[in-house]
């Protein structure tokens, strides 16, 4: 579920932070409304709200009770959660007189409507150009193009480190590194090198998915702040899912764009997201990158690529015809599924010739052999020791590894019923971690002082329920929550009940 | 936090999301749908339909969908396009097909392209298959219902290979195929007349190689008495809905069959508890309450066959004292065992409630 996941997240804690107007101007557009459906609800939120899609008036809360199976009542909490997070739901104050009823809220119900059935004149999936295409620019054209851009921008991050491994890359444009050091995933060391900061490693081995997204957060909230050519971030962010949902390879018209819009199309050139042609300027084709940002976070490497096998053909096609094979979402198929093999004795081996990739495993592995197609390395406790130091958490280790395991890996570990990744290597992993820090940090809110135990009792069952309980202690009635909002609410209805 | 927990990261790796392929069978039986049409016209119920298809496919970009049409005397693709080998036997329809799909311009601003696409082909074959549709097809009054249900069965079975095959190869395929399901199968037969007892067999073949391979079976009855189909969806695990109020198509679709199979692990399904769980006998069709079975084969005849002999396996059956009139046996009487060691317990009371084997 790709709420689980760090990229969503990511994008969720941004969109969280948001004001209940802002979700009220974003939910006006079909294709946004639709993206955020999409993207960040978990499955059985998604059923909710189809389920009340159609519902001409709102329903009792306690008749949601009635849905769901008395043991998935966690899972029902937390989807109503989120749904309220991002005022997708609106649950009615309680009262004595009126029991208490949820509805979608009005923005996003007559937008999802629109977006399934498709009336109205909104134009917010935007407008195909009218011109003749350029014949030169096809999909795996596009392909090509995009990944190149987003591989120009992962090696400057990784070269920072000094893995000078790719002297050819031109590095990408200007103001995106600009936005990197603003954004402190690099930062400039006083030697006037670039260096790479703990949130570059994050961001490094995120999934391509997420990276985009961090990258684009990071753009928008830069823009915010600079006020820069009167963007406005809210528009931006429903440019950026009408972008997701148009269609690889068709050309989509740059004069039907508002102003603000036009003028956010050279940023997105540099990140690779769109292409313009250089003698048709009034035509952009938005590349894999811009199609799969709604895609859960790591679908693109995923199976259902697979199902697209026309797709798949054309990404075997680009990725023996030139161009290097490539870490980042335009991964040729081989590496769509992973590369990365690790065995219960810590000896690492990885199916890839990408140079970014080997850097990154050689971030927190010891690689000592090199073949035509593939690297051969061991997880030392030296080599992860380093990498701590860097920097690197070992979760963001063992989620790396994870996500780019090999598909023999995915095999044995689905026959056997057991983890992907050995259990004892990632123990391991963690412990190597645990020598020197000993203390995990989590940002929350400490609750104490309750009025008497039973009222403890009841808001941190609540607060474990909804899934924000990091800690409690029932003998000295305290509890730390990683959220606080649902529970700031559920103390004021306590409060207003009595 | 306190201690290294791996079992965290256990989810890391099966966060994965199954995609999931919703085969819709489509009864276009001509004669229900010109009885349902005051009610609920075939073009309304199409455009429903869609709407609901689009919902589906919201869900994920990884969502499928494949739409079959059950006519009165064939099952027809919709959508996706039906594979090339059946071309030479239709060559016209096939390219018309393949036009509709992939040069309607989905020119408006206003769809998700996708959406877009899928409402131009149905359209297109629809209009096609009523063009095609003849008088002497009407004669026929049933829907080829296991028709349909078969190529649905077939196709998410090739979905799911072709899934598979991108991630494994064939070695240990069919170990891996039953330990982790590539994709999540659905049909949903929107049916709209009788169960036709001469499809039983047919039919309930289906349903077994559907039940196998863990696909639900989910209908919406609109009209007519879907005899079949309601087993077809208790032995899947799936739902079978009788609209009372054929008009609110949209509804019932959205509200009780939205859910796949992942949401139904949390969800109470909505869904009729009365199952006709008759059978159709195999010598004449008949849908019969008691009947007579083959000891050997368990074949079900509505009288006894001729020369005493099965029917289906040649097996010569002997009849027993058939039509006698049965006799009321009074129940024996159980003798309590008398408990040689220890007391016996029969003073303690709760001895009355225990249950007889």
């Amino acid at each position: 579920m790709s709420v689980s996941n760090m990229p969503a997240l990511q994008l969720r804690e941004y969109l969280e932070r948001l004001p209940g107007t802002t979700f009220r101007k974003l939910y006006q557009q079909p294709s946004t409304a639709f993206a955020i459906f999409r993207r960040m609800l978990p499955h059985l939120a998604k059923t909710f709200v189809m389920r009340m899609l159609f519902m001409p008036a709102p329903m009792l809360l306690a008749d949601l009770d009635l849905w769901v199976k008395p043991d998935a009542k966690k899972q029902k909490d937390q989807a109503l959660f989120i749904l309220q997070a991002l005022h997708i739901v609106h649950i009615s104050p309680p009262s004595r007189e009126k029991p208490q009823e949820m509805q979608l809220t009005t923005n996003f119900k007559n937008s999802m409507r629109r977006a399934l059935t498709g009336g109205g004149t909104h134009n917010s999936f935007g407008v195909p150009s009218t011109l003749v295409v350029p014949p030169e620019i096809d999909i795996p054209f596009l392909d090509r193009y995009a990944r190149k851009k987003w591989e120009d921008i992962l090696h400057f991050v990784v070269s920072s480190v000094g893995f000078k491994s790719a002297g050819e890359v031109s590095g990408p444009n200007k103001s995106v590194k600009e936005l990197l050091i603003a954004g402190r995933l690099v930062e400039r060391r006083p030697n006037g090198s670039i260096g790479i900061t703990q949130t570059g490693f994050t961001f490094l081995l995120q999934e391509a998915n997420a990276q985009v997204w961090t990258l684009l957060l990071l753009w928008l909230e830069a823009m915010e702040t600079n006020k820069m050519a009167g963007l406005e971030a809210v528009d931006m962010l429903s440019f950026l899912f009408v972008l997701a949902s148009m269609e690889l390879g068709r050309a989509y018209d740059t004069n039907a764009l508002t102003e603000q819009r036009r003028n956010m199309l050279p940023s997105l050139v540099d990140f690779g997201l769109i292409h313009v042609p250089h003698h048709k300027r009034s035509m952009f084709f938005p590349t894999r990158l811009a199609t799969t940002l709604t895609s859960s976070g790591n679908s693109l490497r995923s199976i259902s690529e697979g199902v697209a096998a026309a797709t798949s053909a054309a990404f075997n096609g680009t990725s023996s015809s030139g161009g290097p094979p490539g870490h980042g979402p335009l991964k040729s198929s081989t590496e769509l599924k992973g590369s990365v093999v690790v065995e219960t004795n810590y000896r690492l081996y990885a199916y890839t010739q990408s140079t970014l990739q080997i850097a990154v495993l050689a971030l927190f592995s010891k690689l000592n052999m090199r073949f035509p197609d593939m690297v051969a390395g061991r997880l030392t406790r030296a080599s992860i020791r380093q990498a701590i130091q860097f920097g690197i958490t070992a979760d963001q280790i063992i989620s790396y590894l994870a996500a780019h395991a090999h598909e023999q890996m995915h095999r044995t570990a689905a026959l056997t019923n057991k983890p992907i990744l050995p259990p004892t290597v990632v123990d391991q992993i963690r412990l190597w971690q645990l020598e020197n820090e000993r203390m995990k940090t989590t940002g929350g809110f400490l609750f104490k002082d309750f009025e008497d135990q039973k009222e403890y009792l009841a808001v941190a069952q609540f607060a474990e329920e909804v899934g924000v309980l990091v800690w409690r202690n029932d003998k000295t009635g305290m509890f730390f929550a990683s959220r606080h909002e649902q529970i700031r609410d559920l103390l004021r209805n306590r409060k207003k009940a009595e | 936090m306190d201690a290294v927990d791996v079992s965290d990261h256990y989810e890391v790796t099966t966060s994965e999301e199954t995609p999931s392929l919703l085969s819709i069978v489509l009864d276009t039986n001509p004669r229900a749908w010109a009885a349902l049409g005051n009610v609920l016209p075939l073009s309304k119920a199409i455009a429903n339909i869609l709407v609901f298809v689009n919902a589906h496919l919201a869900f994920s970009n990884s969502n499928q969908v494949a739409i079959f049409a059950a006519h009165v005397n064939r099952a027809v693709w919709l959508y996706p396009s039906p594979p090339t080998a059946k071309k030479p036997t239709d060559t016209s329809g096939d390219v018309q097909m393949q036009d509709a799909s992939t040069s309607a311009p989905p020119g408006s601003a206003n769809k998700f392209p996708q959406f877009a696409q899928i409402e131009a082909a149905v359209l297109a074959s629809l209009r096609k298959l009523t063009d095609e549709t003849t008088g002497e097809d009407l004669e026929t009054t049933t829907t080829q219902l296991s028709g349909a249900l078969t190529l649905a069965l077939c196709h998410i079975h090739k979905a799911s290979q072709q899934l598979s095959a991108a991630g494994t190869n064939l070695e240990d395929h069919t170990k891996s195929s039953a330990a982790t399901n590539p994709m999540k199968g659905r049909i949903l037969v929107i049916s709209v007349s009788d169960s036709e007892p001469a499809q039983y067999i047919p039919t309930m073949n289906a349903v077994f190689a559907a039940a196998h391979s863990q696909i639900a079976i989910d209908t919406l009855s609109l009209s007519g008495d879907s005899t079949f189909l309601q087993q077809a969806c208790f032995n899947t695990n799936g739902t079978f809905l009788a609209a009372s109020n054929p008009q609110g198509l949209l509804t019932y679709l959205m509200f009780g069959l939205i859910a796949d199979t992942e949401a139904r692990q949390s969800l109470i399904p909505a869904t009729h508890d009365k199952v006709d769980f008759r059978a159709a006998c195999f010598c004449h069709g008949k849908v019969v309450d008691t009947g007579f079975i083959c000891s050997i084969c368990l074949s079900i005849f509505c009288e006894v066959p001729e020369n005493t002999e099965c029917l289906t396996c040649g097996t010569k059956l002997a009849l027993g004292n058939y039509g006698a009139k049965p006799a009321v046996i009074p129940r024996k009487k159980k003798k309590k065992k008398k408990i040689v060691n220890g007391t016996p317990r029969e003073d303690t009371g709760s001895g009355a409630g225990t249950p007889r084997p």
